[in-house]
């Protein structure tokens, strides 16, 4: 228990700004896993990965995010759970489960990232959540965590207020709030994080109409309002660059204690940038369930770094032939 | 090319032009012999339509060519003197009805192809389309044609094969390509229409009846899915490899992309080999069949499909004695999924299926019950005695063809596509007497 700890502390550093090295980490958390997961460990097997194999962290073998649907992904006793995050399960009949042994890499992970994104300038303010307080979101989480850090707290309409705030909420949540007639002007150097899509809601807009919807409803322009990226089965999270440059941008560049890999789906190897793939996230903040998830989730790599852009879910292609696809059987 | 308002409007009035001058001049005897013989014609490996095709399906249809050669013996291969005049004679009683009155009863009867048929055609399994046209030309009717986008070769080269054997006939028919989304022009080809025959997804046809003409008649053939039911007598040492290669033919012909492609396999327990070797065998007869037909290629959605469904079942099979999972060498070209779990579950296509034991046929009808309406094809091994209960269950869910395991992709000519009659909508009766 005491090196499990100690890596945690190791990773809690590393996530802080030491300067210890991602693969040699990757691989620890590695042999962690493939130690303590039961299912985890068989899966390797088969394909022939162990941590004795494995030369670096690319070769570590992916947890499909299915996975946390189907049973309890954990390196410790369930048992010994302090939380537990559901995803929304909008078009699953059974929701995936991520269960924590501990907050403490969940929370450290989320100050910094989200600081260098919404507030590379500094700039500290109330966080307002517009995401419902459930304890089982993942969201709502990270929304106590930065209104324990920044003030603020959970609101259902945003109100005029003399100083700048910060808005969190799903797009669909801001949709919402624009529908219902919103309309003040929040002060400058305000700012919005606006996460999730609209699939399976009543309404959908394009999210340039959506960003114009800000401005009009809120005042904020869309050079300050970023697009995160998060996922039930994650600790950390993703946000595109455009407060950091200043212009609207959809690149997302993951933290230093996170890999992203775009992924051919046909092999496994990684796509040239600019061609389109699957997602494989290596979070080392997943430390106590699996580091290396295979999202559902398409992306494209940009040309000249770690950098890539989300494209949706990936799943639900349509049939070229006259075959019933799944979502439309299940429909019926 | 996308047709034109104008290039519509004159194919539809060409076509019906075409079609008095047909029905004047061709007896029923005649158009069979001209379209059996356009359909021989792609037959020999030498065939200049069969060359054309292999070469320029692949791209549009995303099959490999290989599985375009498969396409055009199968497509093909079934159109023949006899099967054409059975086809006839089997939905109008007697094909000798189009040429003159014929005995009806007391009375005498005889039929016309109405004047023009407009054909919606969709997706990239060409069978389907190609059995449209067929009819269309059989009562001799006008035939206007708007290809799918994902198969722009077959029915425009079929046409271009009748032409070499009957221009006049050819004449009869227009194939056009316009994109879907272009609603002005399928309002018009739809208001210059007596019969309307649409392929597509339900959005389409919700859409398109909506845009009927009142006069006209609607026959829509929508997207089915279709499974196998391996009976325990079938599970012997002896007969496997050749079910499991029959079974393999099923799934991977035009890449599952069918309505008539099996997306599960049921085997009975019980019998003297277990379920599970019936996943291992089809595993094996999947990768025969690929070697010889390689699966065509994907779109990143589609291979995504394919990864994370594999991947998902292939982390559970590792730890999880109700599962297992044989699949290609290179991630996605095949995959047999063996689980436990008895309900019915769809696969995500290009050739992944799922195994299922089950106890029994009154399990199976349970799983399948509230989607009956959506299942085209259940492919059974052996068809015996003992399936006829079942197979009587299965007729009242409306359920539309059972045929033995390896026929799946083989309806006959004449077979009552989606439960339908072909030819009843297309013609108009006179009787005398």
């Amino acid at each position: 228990m005491k090196t499990a700890l100690e890596l945690q502390q190791r990773i809690v550093a590393f996530i802080g700004g030491t300067t210890d090295e991602f693969d040699a980490l990757a691989r620890e958390v590695f042999a962690f896993q493939f130690e303590r997961n039961t299912a985890y460990r068989a899966f390797c097997e088969r394909k022939e990965r162990t941590p004795g194999n494995i030369t670096n962290w690319r070769e570590i073998p992916a947890v499909p995010a299915s996975a946390f649907r189907e049973m309890p992904l954990t390196c410790f006793p369930p048992s010994e759970a302090v939380a537990e995050f559901h995803t929304s399960g909008t078009t699953r009949s059974n929701a995936g489960r991520h269960i924590f042994k501990t907050l403490a890499l969940y929370d450290a992970a989320i100050l910094p990232n989200f600081a260098a994104h919404l507030l590379p300038d500094g700039a500290r303010m109330p966080m307002l959540s517009l995401v419902p307080d459930e304890p089982q979101s993942s969201l709502a989480h990270m929304a106590r965590v930065l209104i324990r850090e920044f003030g603020g707290g959970f609101v259902k309409r945003i109100e005029p207020v003399g100083h700048p705030v910060c808005v969190l909420g799903t797009a669909f949540g801001f949709l919402n709030l624009f529908d219902e007639g919103t309309v003040l002007r929040l002060p400058p150097g305000s700012r919005a994080m606006e996460t999730g899509g609209f699939k399976g809601r009543s309404r959908e807009v394009a999210k340039p109409y959506l960003y114009e919807l800000f401005e009009n409803h809120l005042g904020i322009p869309a050079t300050h309002i970023v697009n995160e990226y998060g996922m039930t089965e994650l600790s950390s999270q993703f946000y595109d660059q455009t407060f950091r440059n200043g212009h609207r941008t959809d690149l997302k560049r993951a933290p230093s204690w996170v890999r992203v890999r775009v992924i051919d789906p046909q092999t496994d190897d990684d796509t040239t940038p600019g061609v389109r793939g699957l997602l494989r996230i290596y979070d080392l903040a997943n430390l106590w369930s699996a580091m290396c998830i295979q999202t559902e989730d398409l992306g494209v790599r940009d040309g000249n770094g770690d950098g890539f852009t989300l494209l949706g879910r990936a799943t639900g292609a349509m049939p070229r032939g006259c075959s019933l696809n799944a979502e439309a059987l299940l429909a019926t | 090319m996308n047709a034109t308002l104008a290039m519509v409007q004159d194919a539809a009035r060409r076509v019906r032009q075409a079609r008095e001058v047909l029905t004047e001049s061709r007896s029923t005897e005649a158009v069979i012999k001209a379209l059996a013989s356009a359909a021989q014609s792609w037959l020999p490996p030498s065939s200049p339509w069969r060359a054309q095709a292999v070469e320029q399906a692949p791209s549009v249809t995303g099959f490999s060519p290989a599985m375009v050669n498969e396409a055009i013996d199968r497509a093909f291969g079934a159109i023949t003197v006899e099967s054409l005049g059975a086809l006839l004679d089997r939905e109008l009683g007697d094909r000798l009805v189009l040429d003159e009155f014929r005995p009806h009863g007391r009375v005498r009867a005889r039929a016309f192809g109405v004047p023009l048929i407009t054909h919606l055609l969709a997706g990239n399994v060409p069978p389907p389309g190609i059995h449209s046209i067929l009819c269309g030309l059989l009562v001799r009717s006008g035939n206007l044609v708007r290809m799918s986008q994902r198969d722009t070769v077959f029915p425009r080269l079929f046409v271009e094969s009748l032409r070499a054997v009957d221009p006049d006939m050819a004449a009869c028919v227009s194939v056009l390509e316009w994109p879907r989304e272009d609603a002005a022009l399928t309002q018009v080809a739809l208001a210059k229409a007596d019969t309307v025959i649409a392929h597509g997804d339900d959005s389409t046809m919700a859409a398109l009846r909506r845009m009927m003409p009142g006069t006209a008649t609607f026959i829509g053939y929508g997207q089915k899915v279709s499974f196998g039911y391996v009976c325990r007598e079938a599970m012997t040492a002896e007969q496997l490899p050749a079910l499991a290669a029959a079974a393999a033919e099923d799934v991977s012909v035009y890449d599952q992309q069918g309505c008539l492609s099996p997306h599960v396999i049921y085997v009975e327990e019980r019998g003297a080999l277990s379920p599970r070797k019936f996943g291992a065998a089809l595993g094996e007869a999947m990768a025969a069949f690929h070697t010889r037909i390689p699966r065509g290629t994907l779109s990143v959605e589609e291979a995504a499909g394919v990864n994370l469904i594999r991947s998902g079942y292939e982390f559970r099979a590792a730890s999880d004695r109700r599962i297992a999972v044989w699949a290609s060498q290179q991630p996605n070209d095949w995959a047999v999924i063996y689980d436990d779990d008895p309900s019915f579950t769809p696969s995500c296509l290009n050739r992944v299926v799922f195994v299922k034991p089950t106890d029994g046929m009154p399990r199976v009808l349970e799983n399948i019950q509230r989607f009956a309406t959506r299942i085209s094809t259940v492919g059974v091994a052996p068809l015996s005695e003992r399936m006829t209960d079942f197979t009587n269950r299965l007729a009242k869910l409306g359920i539309h063809r059972v045929c033995p395991i390896g026929q799946m992709q083989r309806p006959p000519l004449w077979w009552y596509h989606d439960g339908k009659p072909n030819l009843s909508a297309l013609v108009r009766w006179t009787e005398l007497g």
